[in-house]
């Protein structure tokens, strides 16, 4: 089929074997590119019980149907592993040109498991796969790592994702980074690749993407980028990047601030405003993108993309940091360190809320830059105090106490936007196969930004969630970045025209369906259930106490009701557990239900 | 003729490569294109800068067959007195001339006057600049 490769590259590192096989035909037809068929590769090949860091986990790299083609919006990677902070299945894209570089080197998927006696990395060519020492970059950053391998490989254009010293000593929220300042976050991936003794996958160009017919291709996707793409509602990509959410968020007044402690900052709107007027130099995009929606920085002689909104925010007016270079500091000192932003702004909120109320002294406290500049080397060496700190929010919780306040769903701490100040929100986080995420079902589109429906209210919430999973779950498996709102009817037009098929927007929100479904089944089969699908308790009893939102808090029977009417939706039961009748309208592959079926029926649980 | 490239304003997207690889070889292929944008962070900083046809006449004047032809503007390449040795490959300082499939050398031409990659810069960073 145009614009796949149907090749899958599969590399056992602890046997040291590398092969190349046929890309399941029938699972494109069914879950397209990137999360989709990353979900169901996993699904096929490992045990949803394992321990997230044995060998046994594997790491799904699939670069999407569009990648490497000129559909604007299309250069993300997707990375699929079962993560070790959630024990969920665990999507996340990462920009850059990744993406684009693993399509030209030929391949639908790379897939990695076992573990190499030895830290290694793959280099990837057309040519041939390489599993090459990587000792000389034990221990360093991602910036080195990227930098040094351009040298030992003699070549300035080969593409790397590479950890760094988190994702070496396994930390729960490490992350993979490409091109210094991109990252696939969320979920601790890294920490899988570290456990494999993964250093970096490094690529090299070279083969070419075909299309049915490239001259009609072109002046369809011409008149497509001038319609939908350049738009004025999008301008602000390029101009702002992410930080507008910012500005919405604390217009709404569900901006978290010390620790979700209230939803106004005192400091967002300056330290945004200084970024952007003083030390913005350029936009950086990435591959095929018009929108470009990196900010490139410059302050005081460092340079740095970023950061975006959300790394803004969680690691500054969240832990009460107002100096905006020791917020660029941090985040610089995160980017090279590989953790996540979002995961160690909670977990410094977190203890800095402990030490404050006088519940466990973990010797730092809101506001206290000097600390907080020590803190990502701490972690991701895990000396002293950030061994601990390397797990996470739950596990410093369950430890220490403070599970009321410890913002997280599942082991994933929750990004920058309190749902307090849009519930369905609350559902959003409650239901999204990898715990606390915000781009399974942005909810704050329409509650608070475009203002089109009631934001204080789970009523037609449950709804409004299914539909933004499945259509997320459609268009991430696609691969089409979040920052293009196009339709369905669009995206389908799109396949068909880079692929030759013949799709409509009907079959594409029933795959929506069966990859979000896929991630559940696998999600069940790990053990999960209604109970896990929870919000900490601070956002059902503490109310914000200020801004347009003051007073407002989730009441908890009715997010509950609000759960079980999305489960019946989802054809699912009041657990949470897809019944077979649900899997078959929506076409999940027989050898998948058989696979979920012979699990329910060896389990003592009863659906 | 020149494209005359504006750094600040270039965002690395590469639409412009993979216009011109698309148009002129009918693949997505960035080392297809006649044309190479490098935007890439190195140690000090963010390099950004454009590889294209400068008309230094490098491959025009080491072509043993006199296949490669000046009209001032741009060059084009004589079907019939090339011999495929790929001299012109090694001779064009950006290192934009490669041989394609069928063994003739590609050779940016600026689409005869009307380069393409220009109608596909988002950021409307390029400009051609004629003489």
């Amino acid at each position: 089929m145009k614009s796949y490769t149907g090749k899958i590259l599969r590399v056992d590192l602890s046997r040291g074997e590398i092969a190349e096989e046929e890309t399941r035909e029938e699972w494109l037809g069914k879950y397209y590119g990137q999360k989709g068929l990353g979900f169901r590769y996993l699904l096929e090949d490992i045990d949803p019980t394992i321990d997230p860091l044995s060998p046994e986990n594997e790491v799904v790299i699939t670069p999407g149907i569009f990648g490497g083609t000129i559909i604007p919006n299309s250069g993300k990677l997707a990375i699929t592993s079962k993560s070790p902070a959630t024990g969920t299945i665990c999507d996340g894209s990462i920009g850059g040109t990744i993406a684009a570089e693993i399509k030209w080197t030929g391949y639908d998927a790379i897939i990695v498991k076992g573990k190499a006696n030895n830290l290694v990395y793959l280099y990837i060519t057309p040519d041939k796969t390489e599993i090459k020492d990587a000792g000389f970059l034990r221990g360093k950053g991602t910036r080195q790592t990227e930098l040094m391998l351009k040298k030992e490989l003699q070549d300035d254009e080969v593409k790397v994702l590479s950890i760094g010293p988190a994702g070496e000593n396994l930390v729960k929220f490490a992350c993979i980074t490409s091109e210094l300042y991109r990252q696939q976050g969320r979920g601790g991936i890294g920490a899988v690749m570290g456990s494999k003794n993964l250093k970096a996958v490094a690529v090299r160009d070279g083969k070419d993407i075909t299309v049915p017919d490239m001259p009609s291709f072109l002046s369809s996707l011409r008149e497509i980028i001038k319609e939908s793409v350049l738009i004025p509602d999008n301008e602000f990509l390029l101009s702002d990047g992410t930080w507008p959410f910012g500005d919405w968020m604390l217009e709404a007044g569900m901006i978290p601030t010390r620790n979700f402690q209230t939803g106004i900052s005192p400091t967002y709107e300056r330290l945004r405003s200084e970024l952007k007027d003083t030390f913005k130099k350029g936009s950086k995009a990435c591959v095929s993108c018009p929108l470009a929606c990196g900010n490139y920085i410059e302050i005081d002689g460092i340079s740095f993309e970023g950061p975006e909104y959300e790394s803004l925010n969680m690691t500054g007016g969240n832990c009460q940091i107002s100096d905006l270079k020791s917020i660029v500091q941090f985040n610089r000192s995160i980017d090279d360190l590989g953790l996540d932003s979002i995961s160690i702004g909670n977990v410094i909120a977190f203890v800095m809320e402990m030490t404050e109320r006088g519940i466990h002294d973990f010797g730092i406290r809101f506001g206290d830059a000097e600390n907080y500049l020590k803190l990502p080397e701490k972690i991701a060496h895990r000396q002293g105090i950030g061994n601990e700190l390397a797990e996470g929010v739950r596990f410093l919780s369950e430890k220490y106490g403070g599970k009321d306040f410890a913002m997280q769903v599942k082991g994933l701490e929750i990004p920058s936007y309190d749902p307090r100040g849009a519930w369905g929100m609350g559902l959003a986080y409650a239901t999204s196969d990898r715990g606390a995420c915000h781009q399974r079902a942005f909810t704050p589109t329409p509650e608070v930004i475009m203002n089109e429906i009631e934001p204080y209210t789970f009523e037609g919430k449950a709804r409004l969630v299914k539909d933004l999973q499945d259509y997320n779950a459609v268009k991430f498996s696609i691969g089409i970045c979040d920052f293009w709102g196009l339709n369905l009817d669009l995206l389908a037009k799109l396949v068909n025209m880079s692929t030759g098929s013949n799709l409509d927007s009907e079959e594409l929100t029933k795959a929506g369906e069966r990859i979000y479904n896929l991630g559940r089944i696998f999600n069940v089969m790990a053990g999960f259930r209604r109970k896990e699908d929870i919000l900490p308790e601070r956002l059902f009893t503490d109310p914000l106490p200020e801004g347009p939102a003051a007073g407002k808090v989730l009441p908890k029977g009715e997010f509950e009701q609000a759960l079980s009417e999305y489960y019946r939706l989802r054809g699912w039961s009041e657990e949470g557990i897809p019944s077979k009748q649900e899997l078959e309208g929506i076409e999940v592959d027989k050898e998948a239900i058989e696979k979920f079926e012979k699990y329910l029926s060896s389990t003592r649980y009863r659906v | 003729m020149k494209l005359i490239f504006d750094t600040g304003k270039c965002t690395g997207c590469k639409l412009c490569e993979l216009a011109c690889s698309a148009k002129h070889e009918g693949v997505f292929n960035p080392r297809k294109a006649r044309l190479k944008i490098i935007d890439r962070y190195i140690e000090t900083g963010r390099e950004t800068k454009l590889k294209s046809c400068t008309l230094c006449m490098e491959c025009v004047e080491t072509c043993p067959t006199e296949a490669i032809i000046s009209n001032g503007k741009w060059l084009t390449l004589d079907e019939e007195l090339c011999t495929s040795c790929g001299i012109c490959v090694d001779a064009c300082p950006e290192g934009l001339i490669y041989m394609k499939s069928d063994d003739l050398p590609a050779i940016p031409d600026f689409c005869q006057g009307n380069p393409y990659c220009i109608e596909w810069c988002p950021q409307k960073c390029l400009i051609l600049e004629v003489e």
